[in-house]
C-alpha cells in the first residue's frame, strides 16, 4: 500500500508569530470543518495580541461561504480590535470572497496568482516577513506542536467556544452550555454561552460540588432532571434556583480515558432533557474531549507532570530488570529488553509487570515465583517454558492499568 | 483533485500500518509517545511521529518498542498482540 504524506486536501494551518502580525498561512479546504477552525485561530491570535492577522489561502483547494462569512465577522472583530484582517488569495478567491460576503468592507485583499481549487506549482515570491523556519502545524490534528508558536490554551479555548455554540444551537432543551477544564489543579470554565452559564459553575468550584464537579472528577454523566426532586449537592442546588436553572446535565471530557473537564449544559425548565438531547450531549462531549485530546497534553499539564513521573518509575524498573537479565543471561542491552518483551507478549502481562517480577526475584520478594530457587540465571528459561504462544492467548483482558 | 505537490512517499507498508495500529487503538501520537518512552523507547516525540509517516526508518528495536506499546494497549482493550514485531521476522 502506498500512502503519501502528508494526505492530500487536508485543511491545516501554519501559523507565525514573528513579525508585527499574525500570520495563517492556509492549506487544503476552507470548509465546514476548517472554517470554525480558522475563525477559532483568528480570536487567538487577537488573544495573544496580534490584532492583525493575514489569513494566506494561496495554497487552499477550495473555498465556500462559510468561509467567507467567518473572515467577514472576523475582519469586524480585528478591526474593532484596532488591528484588520488581510487576505491573500488568488484573484479568483478574492472574487469569491468579495461576492459572499457582506462584511467585506473590513477585508483587505493581496491578490495573487494562483488558481482556485488548485494549488499552483509555482507560488507567487513571498514578501519580508514571510513563513519561513516556522513550524508546519495541523489544526486539531496537532495542536500540540502548536504550542512551538504562541498559541497554547487560547487556541483550544477558541475551538471549546465552537462546540459550547454549537452545543447550544443543536440540544432542544439547553438555555446554556459551558465546558469546565482542569488546568493547573484547578477547574474553571474556559468557554461559556453566558454570565449566567459562568456563575452556575463558579458556584459548582466554590463549593466544591455539583454536577459539573463531579463529571470532571468521576469522569461519568450526571443529570439533574429537576432541582426539585435533587437532593445531592445541597450546598450548590440553592443557588442554582437562584440563577433559574431547573435541570442540569454533565458529561465528562477524557483524555485517554481520564476525566479532565466537563461539558456542561443547563435549562430553566425541569425535565428539559429528552433521550435525544442527552445523545448529543455526549456527541458534544466527545467532541469536546477530542480537541482538548488533540490539543496534546497543553492543557493538562497537571497530568502530564503526574504520566511523566509514572512513564518515567516505568522506565526505571524495566531498565533494572534489562540489567539483571543482562547479567544473568549474559546478553546485550537489546536481546535481554527482547527477551523481558517477550515474557510480557507471551503471558499477555504489561511488561512493567513482568520487569517487576525480575526485579523483586533480586530481592527475595517476588510475589509471582518465576524463577527455579537457586538459579538465577535460569529464571528467565523458567519463565519462558511457561509462555503460551502469542497467538494461543485469545481474546483476553489483563488487570494492567 | 490531483496536486502537484512533492511530500515523502511511503511504499513501505510496515509504517502505514503502525500509524493504522495507532488509530485503531485510540491513542494519539502523544500518547503513544509516552507509552512508547515508558518501555524504555529512546527516541524523541518527533521522531516517533517520522517513523509513523515513514519520514524516519526506526531500528528494528526501536520499531518493536513502539509495536509492543500498541500491543500492550490492545490488550488492555480486550485484544491481543496484532502488531508484528521486528524480531520475529513479519514485519512488512
Amino acid at each position: 500500500m502506498t500512502v503519501e504524506n502528508p494526505p492530500r486536501s487536508r485543511f491545516g494551518v501554519t501559523a507565525d508569530f514573528t513579525g508585527g502580525q499574525a500570520v495563517l498561512a492556509v492549506r487544503g479546504a476552507v470548509d465546514a470543518f476548517g472554517a470554525p477552525v480558522l475563525g477559532a485561530l483568528i480570536d487567538a491570535s487577537v488573544a495573544r495580541g496580534y490584532p492583525s492577522v493575514l489569513v494566506d489561502l494561496a495554497e487552499v483547494d477550495g473555498v465556500d461561504e462559510l468561509a467567507t462569512s467567518v473572515l467577514a465577522r472576523a475582519a469586524r472583530r480585528l478591526a474593532v480590535a484596532d488591528g484588520g484582517l488581510t487576505v491573500r488569495a488568488s484573484p479568483d478567491v478574492v472574487g469569491l470572497i468579495r461576492s459572499a460576503a457582506g462584511l467585506v468592507r473590513w477585508i483587505r485583499f493581496e491578490p495573487t496568482h494562483g488558481r482556485p481549487g488548485f494549488v499552483a506549482t509555482e507560488q507567487p515570491a513571498r514578501g519580508p516577513g514571510s513563513r519561513a523556519g516556522v513550524a508546519q502545524s495541523n489544526v486539531v490534528d496537532d495542536l500540540l506542536r502548536m504550542r512551538a508558536v504562541p498559541f497554547d490554551d487560547d487556541a483550544v479555548d477558541g475551538v471549546l467556544r465552537l462546540v459550547v455554540a454549537l452545543a447550544r444551537a443543536a440540544v432542544g432543551g439547553a438555555d446554556g452550555v459551558s465546558v469546565s477544564l482542569r488546568r493547573r489543579g484547578q477547574l474553571s470554565t474556559v468557554a461559556a454561552s453566558d454570565r449566567t452559564i459562568q456563575e452556575m459553575d463558579k458556584a459548582q468550584y466554590g463549593t466544591g460540588e455539583g454536577p459539573c464537579v463531579d463529571a470532571s472528577r468521576r469522569g461519568r454523566s450526571f443529570l439533574v432532571g429537576s432541582l426539585d426532586d435533587e437532593t445531592r449537592w445541597p450546598a450548590f442546588i440553592p443557588r442554582a434556583r437562584q440563577l433559574g436553572i431547573n435541570a442540569i446535565l454533565s458529561t465528562p471530557l477524557l483524555v485517554a480515558d481520564r476525566p479532565v473537564g466537563a461539558l456542561n449544559i443547563y435549562s430553566r425548565t425541569a425535565e428539559a432533557f429528552t433521550p435525544k438531547d442527552r445523545a448529543l450531549a455526549s456527541v458534544f462531549g466527545a467532541e469536546a474531549s477530542t480537541v482538548v485530546t488533540d490539543a496534546g497534553l497543553a492543557v493538562t499539564g497537571d497530568q502530564l507532570a503526574d504520566r511523566l513521573g509514572a512513564a518515567l518509575r516505568t522506565r526505571q524498573v524495566i531498565a533494572q530488570a534489562q540489567g539483571v537479565v543482562m547479567e544473568w543471561e549474559q546478553l546485550s542491552a537489546e536481546a535481554a529488553y527482547d527477551l523481558l518483551r517477550d515474557f510480557s507478549r507471551g503471558s499477555g502481562r504489561p511488561l512493567l509487570e513482568r520487569a517487576e517480577d525480575v526485579v523483586a526475584s533480586t530481592q527475595g520478594s517476588r510475589s509471582d515465583p518465576v524463577a527455579v530457587p537457586g538459579s538465577a540465571p535460569r529464571i528467565v528459561e523458567s519463565d519462558r517454558g511457561r509462555e503460551q504462544p502469542a497467538d494461543a492467548t485469545g481474546s483476553q483482558r489483563t488487570d494492567c492499568g | 483533485m490531483q496536486r502537484d505537490r512533492s511530500g515523502p512517499t511511503v511504499v513501505d507498508p510496515a509504517y502505514d500500518a503502525l500509524d493504522t495500529f495507532r488509530r485503531s487503538a485510540g491513542l494519539t501520537r502523544e500518547e503513544l509517545w509516552l507509552r512508547y518512552f515508558e518501555l524504555g523507547g529512546m527516541s524523541t516525540a518527533l521522531e516517533l511521529e517520522a517513523f509513523l509517516y515513514g519520514a524516519l526508518v526506526p531500528t528494528d528495536h526501536d520499531h518493536d518498542v513502539v509495536a509492543h506499546a500498541l500491543n500492550e494497549r490492545f490488550v488492555e482493550l480486550g485484544g491481543n498482540h496484532p502488531v508484528p514485531y521486528a524480531a520475529d521476522g513479519d514485519r512488512g
